[in-house]
This record gives structure tokens, sequence and C-alpha cells, in this order.
């Protein structure tokens, strides 16, 4: 039973991994009607500055260095909308915006490599222990992951539902011209939702630190099996991004206990595949 | 048709270069550089029909050109079938790729197919790397055996490259065919206007899946070609990064012509190795140039020669 | 046109329902349109009609009711297999391929009516060359009918907007349609290109095409059309001849305006002959 309770609280710590990836593309793909294919890059980016510049080389305390990787990041969302997503998102066909975030990843990788070499390395301490409730042993980065999403999640729905720029941004996603028209800065608008996506993958990087090596691999699956949940709770949707992550994440944690774990990776593809072949509209949404 | 005499002269000069180049090659390096771009120039021709064309991402290159290296590599060395048949079954492979991905990922319009293609390619590479019963796991499958035409056994990098060049050139010529067809233009109206050419009763689906087996049996043509002539396979260079390089290719060159094409994959095979160089910082150099190509040219180098057909949205 | 009320039906809409999230855009529509007319359907700005339209080529769903053209029912179906049907249509925005040229674009349209696979195209058979031949006759015979020849090489983007909204017109003739969907073809047209459009239509419903029409133009719809149906915040308000249209008085409160009255006598067909 307590190693049952332990693997579902595995399973959804990992799930919310997943659900925040869902949530940092769905919130560009509702701004520019772009898909972000770089976003597995910028968790990369935000994991590496935060362990190799900030901690390692600077010597910051985690809170504060936890801040600057927030801060910087918010610019290089900005700047990278600026001068990628805006002008992308122009282009005549969405085939171009692929490409050019597929290529974006691409520099940010080899940035990252250039910048912080390409041998993998860890941060020791940061996150580690456990806590113990009752007989359940639970390990203290997986209570921080799923604390610190559920913060991010309750504040961006109250961010989108109460304030002002949140409500411009969702006039932005629901009809772009139509927002140009009522005032609405959509370049600026683009901006700050790259921005905030930025701050999140920063966030997400942060976060998978003590479960992951920092490595240049580290983020291509997570990136993979956040698009998933976002297919499997329905795209575009933030709610059902959250629903899909977790049930991914919890499948995955039981599914590693039937099946050789080296093949766990290939349970999100084969669940991505069953909901595009029964329900390609997802878990919460409905067809158009 | 005199427009057509022009393209015809022209590609007889292409042909012409390269069937007397490796007569000045010496260096085997350089050899195995054109074979290389021989085998790129065929998956990027596939790449262009549902990328260049129909418009739908395809991030799989990796996995649907290992699949189909695999697939010749195992049935030849484990079962000892000859190449040739070898190849064939290859392309099969391919189909079933196209159509097992694609109908579940084109059904549906949306970006879809660039997701599952990532998924299956990372499946892929995990499959390849973990069978080991079957696939030799991470040391790969080794002495695949040659191509040989009447006993004669293709070992010699000149003799291969002559061979290659002549399959190269059938599926040049098949993919000019299909790009200028109604097969072509229907692929790109789907790209342009999809409403449109439904309601000009065409399913769209169905040709979008088309396209795909199309793709998926050009790269693993071009997968079973590389197998046959490295003589071993091995998982790990088959990552998201190789599928990319065949994406760059095809927007450096120009998407959706046939000779757009071919300069990419020329190019982008090339290029790398005159800017040695830079070594460290050449991906990153080259991945920016593509950036603004497709931000400011999006329709490749061969937009620039071809001014006529400007596209403004 | 007494006569014409005998002849068959060629589409017909029963009880057409569309809801778009609470709201009501066609409300309970039923309409009958006759064998060899041009029937219109009118109403002011946002009445529902290219709703309408869109909905009897299947790119809308119906919330409820029924189409059937002919005897077939059509709705339900996709719209490539409506469109296999025989029914073609053009767009409001035009939705022509950027990247291809008229006659390019035109081919495109009888790709249904091509059965030749991949294999042909490969190899360069025999069959391949022979379709590709039969294609390019029918895209000539169509540009020569339309009057597009001099363009046929011309990409879209270069040329003024009329000629534009005549390929999208050749593109949908290339199905060799029984009917055909107008969706505003003279919006945006100046008055001579709107005169050409217009006889062009003509000429395409006299080779035996029936034409269900949308359009916002008086003097195009009361000089072309057998029937009008009129609709208004999704429901249909009136339905006759051109002239019981104009003389209705529901019709003209809620659209024409008695100023149109004055200005326009009779209308009809017959005016224009």
């Amino acid at each position: 039973m307590q190693v049952l309770i332990q693997l579902l609280i595995t399973g959804i710590a990992m799930g919310f991994i997943y659900a925040l990836v869902a949530i940092e593309y769905t919130i560009i793909w509702n701004a520019t009607g772009l898909l972000n294919f770089s976003h597995d890059k910028f968790i990369l980016f935000g994991a590496y500055m935060f362990a190799g510049t900030y901690v390692l080389s600077l010597g910051l305390p985690p809170v504060i260095a936890v801040l600057c990787t927030i801060i910087t990041m918010f610019l290089f969302g900005i700047v990278s909308a600026f001068v990628i997503f805006n002008p992308l998102s122009r282009l005549s066909t969405n085939l171009f915006a692929v490409i050019g975030t597929v290529i974006l990843g691409r520099i940010i990788t080899e940035a990252v490599r250039l910048i912080w070499g390409p041998l993998p390395f860890s941060l020791d301490g940061f996150l580690k222990g456990s806590y113990k409730i009752g007989s359940v042993v639970v390990s203290r980065s997986h209570v921080i992951i799923i604390l610190v999403c559920t913060l991010i999640t309750v504040s961006l729905q109250l961010f989108f539902k109460f304030t002002k720029t949140g409500k411009a941004m969702r006039c932005v996603s629901e009809n772009k011209t139509a927002a140009s028209l009522m005032g609405v800065n959509v370049s600026i608008n683009i901006a700050l939702t790259v921005g905030i996506s930025a701050v999140i993958c920063a966030i997400i990087g942060i976060l998978v630190v003590p479960i992951f090596n920092v490595e240049l691999q580290m983020s291509s699956m997570i990136g993979l099996k956040g698009f998933a949940s976002g297919v499997i709770g329905g795209f575009g949707h933030l709610p059902g991004a959250i629903l899909g992550g977790i049930l991914l994440g919890v499948v995955e944690i039981f599914g590693s206990m039937i099946i050789p774990s080296v093949y766990k990776d290939c349970l999100s593809f084969i669940l991505l595949i069953i909901f595009l072949l029964i329900k390609p509209s997802g878990l919460l949404r409905d067809r158009k | 048709m005199k427009k057509q005499n022009k393209t015809l002269i022209i590609a007889l000069i292409c042909i012409g270069i390269a069937a007397i180049l490796p007569l000045f090659i010496s260096n085997n390096y350089h050899l195995n550089l054109m074979i290389q771009v021989l085998i790129n120039i065929i998956i990027v021709l596939g790449l262009n029909f549902i990328t260049g064309l129909t418009g739908q991402m395809n991030l799989g290159t990796a996995g649907i050109f290992s699949m189909g290296a695999y697939t010749s590599a195992l049935v030849a060395t484990k079962s000892g079938v000859n190449p040739w048949i070898c190849l064939i079954l290859a392309a099969v492979m391919g189909i079933i790729i196209g159509v097992g991905l694609g109908y579940p990922s084109l059904r549906v319009s949306g970006v879809y197919l660039a997701l599952t293609t990532i998924g299956f390619s990372e499946i892929v590479r995990v499959l390849m790397t973990n069978l080991t019963d079957l696939t030799g796991g991470a040391l790969g499958v080794n002495n695949i055996p040659v191509f040989s035409i009447f006993g004669h056994e293709f070992r010699e990098n000149k003799e291969i490259y002559y061979l290659y060049l002549v399959i190269a050139l059938l599926l040049i010529f098949n993919a000019y065919r299909i790009v200028n067809s109604k097969w072509g233009r229907s692929f790109l109206a789907i790209k342009d206007n999809p409403e449109a050419i439904n309601a000009s009763g065409v399913n769209i689906a169905k040709l979008r899946i088309m396209a795909f087996t199309l793709t998926a049996v050009y790269s693993t043509i071009a997968g079973s070609l590389y197998a046959h002539y490295v003589g071993f396979m091995n998982p790990s260079a088959y990552n998201i990064e190789f599928s990319i390089n065949y994406v760059v290719m095809l927007v450096i060159g120009g998407i959706g012509s046939v000779a757009g094409n071919i300069a990419g994959a020329i190019l982008v095979t090339i290029v790398p190795e005159l800017l040695r160089f830079i070594e460290n910082y050449y991906w990153l150099v080259f991945s920016i140039i593509t950036l603004l190509f497709v931000i400011f040219l999006p329709n490749g180098m061969l937009s620039l020669f071809n001014k006529k057909k400007s596209m403004k949205k | 046109m007494e006569n014409n009320k005998e002849s068959k039906t060629i589409l017909e809409l029963k009880n057409v329902t569309k809801r778009f999230a609470g709201l009501v855009a066609v409300k309970d529509l039923s309409l009958k349109m006759k064998e060899r007319t041009i029937h219109s359907l009118i109403g002011p700005n946002g009445a529902g009609k290219s709703t309408v339209i869109n909905m009897i080529t299947g790119l809308l769903p119906l919330t409820d009711g029924e189409i059937y053209h002919r005897d077939t029912k059509i709705s339900g179906m996709k719209a490539y297999q409506i469109a296999q049907t025989r029914c073609s249509r053009t767009f409001q925005n035009l939705k022509l391929y950027r990247s291809m040229t008229v006659k390019e674009n035109i081919m495109t349209g009888m790709m249904m009516d091509m059965h030749q696979g991949f294999l042909p195209f490969m190899f360069d058979f025999k069959k391949a060359r022979q379709e590709d031949k039969a294609m390019n006759e029918k895209a000539d015979l169509i540009l020569k009918f339309i009057g597009l020849q001099e363009l046929s090489n011309e990409y879209p983007a270069n040329m003024p907007y009329g000629k534009q909204k005549l390929t999208e017109l050749a593109r949908s003739l290339m199905l060799e349609p029984s009917l055909l969907f107008l969706d505003e073809p003279a919006a945006g047209l100046n008055p001579s290109e709107r005169v050409e459009f217009v006889d062009i239509i003509m000429k395409v419903f006299e080779s035996g095409i029936d034409i269900f029409l949308i359009e916002h133009n008086m003097d195009v719809i009361m000089n072309i059309s057998d029937d009008i149906t009129v609709i208004n915040f999704g429901s249909k308000i009136a339905e006759g001849t051109p002239e019981q249209i104009q003389e209705d008085p529901l019709v003209i409160e809620a659209y024409l305006g008695d100023r149109y009255k004055k200005e326009h006598g009779k209308g009809g067909r017959k005016c224009l002959k």
C-alpha cells in the first residue's frame, strides 16, 4: 500500500511537470497560433542558467538564483518574441513557424553547449532529502514540484481572469484582429505571453534539476510528453492540459511496474496515438 | 515547351557533372561525402512531399530512416537474403510506417504529425537500443552485405557512387514527375487552401497520408542504401538533431521544388566540410542563417532566381 | 416561370438549424430549389446566408435538420463527399492557391475525376500522359469559356480582383457540377466587371448548370434569379419570384427599403433579355 501511495505521488509530481509544459506551450499557442517547438530547449536553457551560472559559478543561494533565472528567462522570452515569434506569426503558412521554432531550439542547444560545455553535471544537495508521513516516504523534490505547480496553475488562472493584462491576452487568443482594433497591442501581448511561457519553462527546468542530471538531452522527453498531455487533455485548453499531464504521469509510473522501465517512454507515445485515433479532440474539449 | 527544354538542358549538365566528378577525385573521404550527398538528396526529396508540399511538419526522419536501414540490415544479415530484396522490404516498411503513422496523425487537421513523428523517432531509438537480441543494441548491426549485380559486388566507393547515382536519378525523376503532376498540385493546394481543395471533392486526409507515405518510402529507401553502403548500423546518431538537419536542407534549398531540394541537400552536406575552421560554432552559425532564411526568405535560395513566383501574404 | 412549378426539386433544405454556442445563426429554414433555375438567397448582413451555404457544402455541421441534393441526403456527409455529388462552390473570400498559376489552380478542380494513382506518374506510363492531356484540354476549354485564356500562366496575386473571382468560378466548373453555389459573386467588383460576371453566370446557367446564389447586389439578383428566398436573423421571411419579392411588404421593410421600389420598376430575367 505504501508503495502504491509513493508511486502515486511520484506519478502526480511528474504529471504536474508535464502539465506545466502543456500549459507553457498552450498559452503561446493561444496567443500566436504557433506551437513552440523549442520549448524543451527553453527548459534546458533555464536549467543550465540556474544550475550552471547562478548556483555553481556565481555561488548565489538557491532562492536568489531562482529569482535571477526567472528574470533572465523572462527577458529572453520577450526578446525572442520580438525577434522570432512575431515575424513568424505573420508568415503565410504555419509551416514556417514550426520550422522557425525548431531551428530556434537548435540555436539554443548549440549556445548551451558552447557556453556550459557538453559534459553533464548535477547540483548536489539542491532539493534533496525526503519527508516521512506515517509510513510513506515522499521525496522532497516531488512535494516541492506539486506545490509549485499548483501555485503556478492557480496564479495563472487568476491572472487571466482578473488582471487587465490577462484579459487582454485572452482577447488576443480569441481574435487577433478584433483585439488590435479594440486597442490591444498584439505584439506586446504576444511578447508578454512568450515571456511568461519562458518563465514557466525556467521553473520547470529548475524543478527537474534534482530529478535528472543537467545535460543536453535532459528536457527532450519532457517536452514531448508535455505535447502528448496537451493532446490528451484537449489541444489549446488549459484545464485539459493539466488533467492530461497528470493522467500521463500516473499512467507512466504504474505502467513502468508492468513493462521494463526502459520502455516507459513509449507509453506516452502509445497514449498519444490512442487519443488521436479515438478522441482527437481530447478529454475536455468539445469539437468546434 | 521552351521552358521544358531549358530544364532538360540544365538537368543534363548537372547529371554530366555528377557523372564525371568522381574521375577527378581520388580522396576516399570526398567520395564518401558525395555518396552521403546522394543519400541526403533522396531523403530531402521525400521530405518535400509532406513538408514542402502539403505543409505538414515531419520531424521523424531519423526514426523512419533508421527503420529502413535496420529492416534492410537485419534481414540481410540474419537471413542472408539478397540486398536488393532487402531494399524492396525497406520500401514496404516505408509504406507501413506512412500509413500506420499517417492515419492517426493526418486524419484531423493540426500539427499532430510533428508531434507523433518526434515521438515515433524517439520510440524507434529506444527500441533499437534496448531490443538487444534483435538489433544488437547500442553495438548495432555489423557486416551488412553490399549490393551486387550479376555477381559483381559494389565494394569500391566509386562503384557505389555510380550505382547510387543511378538510383538517385531515378528517384529524382520520379519526384519531379509527382511534384509537377496533379498529385503535386493537389498536395500544394492542401497547404495553400485546404477548404478549397476539399470543396473540389478531394479527401484531404487521404491525400496527406499518401504524401506522408511517399515521404516514408523515400526515407526508408535512403536508409537501406545507407546501411548497405557503410556496412554497420547503430542507433546512437538517429535523434531529433538528425531529423532537423533535413528540415534545414529543405528550407535552405527551397520548399516545394525538386531543384531546390537537391541544391539544399548538396549545400548543407558539403558546406560543413568547407567551414571546418569554425568547427564548434558551425551549427550555431548555420542554424542562425537558417532561421534568417525562414523569416526573410521562406521559399529558399531558389526563390532568388525565380522572381516571378513572389508569394507574399 | 409558372411552368417551372412541376419540375423536379434539385436541392431541398428541411428545417435546418444552426447554433453557435448559444447564438442561433439559422433557424428552422426550409427551402426547395427547382431544377433548371437560378435560385437566390438574400438577406441583410449577418442574416446567416453564408452559414447556409457553408452548411449545404459541408464546411459547417448542421445542428438540426436535413439537406437533400436530388435524392441524396447530403447533410452529415463530409465536404469532399458532397462535392462528389457534383455540387461545387465559390467562396466569398477568395480561396485560390497562391503558389500556382491560373491554369494550375483550375486543374486542381478536377482532381476527383482523375483516377490514375502514383505509379503511372512515377514511371511515365501512357495512361498518365493521356490523363494529363485530357486535364489540360479541359482546363483550356474552361479558360476559354470563362475568357481567361490569356492569363492562364499568371499568378492569382498579380491579377485584378475580378479576374481572381473568375478563376475561382472556373475552378468550380472543372468539377462538372450539376449544382453550383456562388457565394456573393459580385461583391467587390466594379460595375463593368459586374456586368461581365453576370453574363458569364448566365452563360454557365445556359450550359446546363443550376445555380444557387447568395448576393447582396439587388440589380444582379433581380435580373438573373428565377426564385428568391429572403432570410433575416436566420429565418425565412419571404419566398417567390423577383416580382413577388419586390412587392412583399416584409421584405421591403426588412431589407429593400422604400427607396428601392421607387427606383426599380419591374425585375426578372425577362427584362435582361
